[in-house]
């Protein structure tokens, strides 16, 4: 259950590493290589999230409806179907397997 | 002509960007549909209407406040809920760090944009050639994200109750295949494949081993592989 005070400190904690994120780096002394690391670095974040959504829940492998769910969604991905698509067509698909099982 | 952000038309696509009004839509559509389910778990675990709002406004991140519901349902005090809270959005501090070196010099500025550095709304500026057009779509797809995500939290108090099970409505995998979506035609070059499988691999590897957001910041190391790239030439 949250409350008042778990959120101010919650919040607080939040917005200073996404603040700390952003006062780290000095866009005027950052090297080339830098950034073409920085460059890659939400892809592969993205990715490491998307597994994690995928296969797992809180902390732990898991595997159910919705990994359907996401094959369906990467395979309308490479036929390039619009974005809105993909999402609905993965949250049915996640939905009916779960219905069946 | 573009001297600040206060004369952007941010209620609309910027224009001469890679950014779509589908994708827009697409991500306003997914923030807004978590979002009330995000609330109705924060409902069920007996949390306030008003807290909920106030969370979802201030705190700007599902994962954290989730992990927080997580460890406190399973029997972990308050103070073990706040450090998984803030653990799992560490990712966020990377993101920002990420973005940040083609966002303003002003350091305020930077701090401002801080508050809505999301997942997708990182990625498709990060996609941007020119910093100016990814300043741009930064606002833009931020205020694309939060305000549905907002909205989404506060009618989720509200209509909480008619949604019995957000899961058997398959939402939990919308936040994923959106991702799927977003990451798909960023892979075009080899070393961006290799990334991309490797982030995920590291994760998957991890996620029973580190705690919280920690094994999606080791994730970020694959970026390293960048610089083996020879594809975008000399500097």
């Amino acid at each position: 259950m949250l409350t008042w005070g778990v959120v101010a400190v919650l919040a607080v904690g939040v917005y200073g590493q996404r603040a700390l994120g952003m006062a780290l780096v000095d866009p005027e002394r950052l090297g080339f290589r830098s950034r073409q690391v920085l460059a890659m670095v939400p892809l592969s974040i993205l990715c490491a999230v998307t597994a994690l959504q995928t296969l797992s829940t809180q902390g732990e492998l898991v595997l159910d409806a919705r990994v359907a769910g996401i094959v369906a969604a990467t395979l309308l991905s490479w036929k390039r179907v619009p974005m809105f698509v993909v999402v609905v067509v993965a949250a049915a698909v996640t939905s009916a397997v779960r219905g069946l099982s | 002509m573009l001297s600040g952000w206060h004369d952007l038309p941010v209620h609309q696509i910027p224009e001469g960007t890679s950014l779509t009004a589908g994708e827009a839509w697409t991500i306003a559509f997914t923030y807004f549909t978590v979002a009330i389910t995000v609330s109705l778990v924060h409902s069920t675990a007996g949390t306030a209407t008003w807290v909920i709002v106030a969370a979802t406004l201030l705190v700007n991140s599902a994962t954290a406040t989730l992990a927080y519901a997580a460890v406190t349902a399973a029997g972990g005090s308050a103070v073990a809920g706040v450090l998984g809270g803030c653990l799992t959005a560490t990712r966020f501090g990377v993101l920002a760090a990420a973005l940040a070196p083609r966002l303003w010099p002003q350091r305020w500025k930077r701090a401002v944009a801080a508050f809505a550095a999301f997942d997708p709304n990182i990625a498709l500026a990060n996609r941007e050639q020119n910093d100016s057009d990814v300043r741009r779509v930064y606002i833009a797809m931020s205020l694309w994200l939060v305000l549905p995500w907002w909205l989404g939290a506060s009618i989720g108090v509200v209509i909480g109750d008619w949604i019995s099970d957000p899961k058997a409505l398959g939402m939990d995998a919308m936040f994923p295949a959106l991702f799927v979506a977003i990451i798909r035609p960023q892979l075009t070059t080899n070393n961006a494949r290799l990334i991309a499988v490797s982030g995920a691999c590291v994760a998957l590897a991890l996620v029973e081993v580190l705690q919280g957001g920690l094994p999606i910041l080791v994730a970020a190391l694959p970026a390293l592989l960048a610089l083996r790239s020879r594809e975008s030439g000399a500097t």
